[in-house]
């Protein structure tokens, strides 16, 4: 087995008092889709920030493989209008991207008619892949996303997701994303991560689904919602599937 | 006796254009209002350590960054409260120091509004210097720069040391204040930041254009103003602001009309 691409152990975060992670470990190994959830104030952000590195815990560690490159989404970003950056300029920004790498890396992440546009003109769509397509500039191992979709309509949900899925495909690399869309992460059959401080429970999606606490955080109703969900899914696409978990979690 | 002020206005305008553009960008107009009030002091300081102009100015600007940074990590206080609070503290302190050193008051008047007189070989060797050195350090630090302008936290996450950065940004704004403020005075100094690089924004369709535009309105003005004043004897800060403005207002006409005709087409 392969040194995994990040390794967190035991961190503790603590903020104005309160333990913002308590005890969290988490390993990103080659090829992993970690999809990250729970409620808001939970701690996902924070999380991400101390797997890049961004900032120290109060206690635990953060390994990076060593030459290890993570391409980084960041939940907000707000351009002041006044700077005029056109994306072709801002995707060359600080890294040696040649004319061509850019055109290439624009149509991988669906932006290739953007190039010219001032990135102040963007949608809230429109920037997201602009923002994909500068953390693939660095060929990364890790793509790392922070609810990338939150400010999408629904079905720009579904295509960034789609696009997400293809590049995983595509490339050789790993996703680690936090994501408030649980019915598109469920929908989806990779690895679930579910925190609140702490990390409650973690798994494929339907078993995650199935568990007391991811119930008891998100409700029952979400929780056969979800479950409903990956039934219909699973037909959809003739898996082998266990119907019986449909039931257990009836009320 | 002109060609130091020649030699001299081009260097500071060359450092105001792009300088000017991260003032726009990233709202630190306070802040160069504050680094200006500060200048005062920084006479008084220089009088009394036995330096010169330039560099009891920039001390006192290099304390002045420091200081609000460290306040501003406490988050106690809204940052252009803390401005305001060191920039109001920092002129009282040079008013009074002036008074106490006993520097006559149509001295102090050539501070606040520049004068033509400033201008002598000594400091053209501190500004011509200065100058070079910081317009060489942007260049260096600009891509970066630039990314952390657009996201403080990309910028971060692709290990662009944002702190240091900030940091330099504050300094380079500080040499700039002490090298121009003998020319356009503590009251205007921000306008020549600001009024040439907005001038470029209305046509730039990329930072480096809006940054060599702005250096470019910047010599134009200062160059403008120094026949403007001597002509009709006016306070040379004031002179050249009102050519930033003029020319502010030609360029947005221009602009605006450019707009209407392309709507109507």
């Amino acid at each position: 087995m392969s040194e995994p691409l990040i390794e967190a152990k035991d961190l503790c975060v603590r903020r104005q008092g309160g333990l913002v992670l308590d005890n969290v470990s988490l390993t990103l190994g080659e090829r992993d889709f970690i999809t990250l959830i729970g409620p808001n104030g939970a701690g996902k952000s924070v999380l991400l920030r101390h797997l890049l590195k961004l900032e120290s815990p109060n206690s635990g560690t953060v390994k990076h493989r060593h030459g290890i490159r993570i391409g980084y989404v960041p939940e907000r970003f707000q351009i002041d209008p006044t700077l005029p950056l056109p994306v072709r300029r801002f995707l060359t920004l600080n890294n040696n991207q040649s004319a061509e790498a850019v055109e290439a890396l624009a149509v991988e992440a669906n932006c290739a008619g953007l190039l010219d546009k001032p990135l102040a003109n963007l949608s809230g769509g429109e920037l997201q892949r602009v923002l994909l397509a500068r953390a693939l500039s660095s060929n990364p191992h890790v793509l790392m996303l922070d609810e990338p979709a939150q400010n999408l309509d629904v079905s720009g949900q579904l295509q960034f997701y789609r696009l997400i899925d293809e590049l995983y495909e595509k490339r050789n690399l790993s996703v680690l994303m936090v994501s408030h869309d649980l019915h598109m992460v469920m929908s989806s059959t990779r690895q679930v991560v579910c925190l609140f401080h702490h990390i409650c429970c973690s798994g494929a999606p339907d078993s995650v689904a199935r568990d007391p606490e991811f119930v008891q955080m998100f409700g029952a109703e979400m929780a056969q919602m979800m479950a409903v969900y990956q039934h219909s899914h699973a037909h959809d696409h003739t898996h082998d599937h266990d119907h019986a978990h449909l039931h257990e979690i009836k009320p | 006796m002109m060609t130091p002020m020649l030699i001299t206005t081009i260097a500071l305008a060359l450092l105001a254009g792009p300088l000017g553009c991260f003032v726009v960008w990233r709202r630190m107009a306070y802040f160069g209002d504050g680094l200006a009030h500060s200048a005062l002091l920084g006479v008084a300081v220089g009088l009394i350590i036995g330096m010169s102009n330039q560099l009891g100015m920039l001390l006192v600007a290099v304390l002045f960054a420091i200081m609000l940074l460290w306040l501003r990590a406490q988050r106690l206080l809204a940052t252009d409260t803390l401005l305001g609070i060191l920039a109001h503290a920092a002129l009282s302190l040079g008013f009074v120091a002036m008074a106490l050193l006993g520097i006559e008051d149509a001295e102090v008047h050539d501070y606040l509004l520049g004068s033509l007189d400033s201008v002598t070989a000594d400091m053209l060797v501190y500004v011509v210097l200065g100058c070079g050195i910081s317009l060489g350090l942007l260049m260096r630090i600009w891509p970066g720069l630039l990314l952390m302008t657009s996201s403080e936290e990309l910028a971060h996450a692709e290990g662009v040391p944002i702190r240091t950065y900030e940091f330099l940004l504050m300094l380079l704004l500080g040499v700039l204040v002490a090298s121009a403020i003998q020319i356009v005075g503590i009251l205007l100094i921000t306008s020549l930041l600001i009024i040439p690089s907005s001038t470029a924004r209305l046509f730039a369709k990329r930072p480096e254009t809006m940054a060599i535009g702005g250096s470019v309105m910047a010599a134009l003005c200062m160059l403008g103003g120094l026949p403007f004043a001597t002509a009709l004897d006016l306070p040379l800060g004031p002179a050249i602001v009102t050519l930033c403005v003029a020319l502010f207002l030609a360029v947005l006409t221009g602009r605006l009309l450019v707009d209407r005709f392309k709507n109507s087409n």
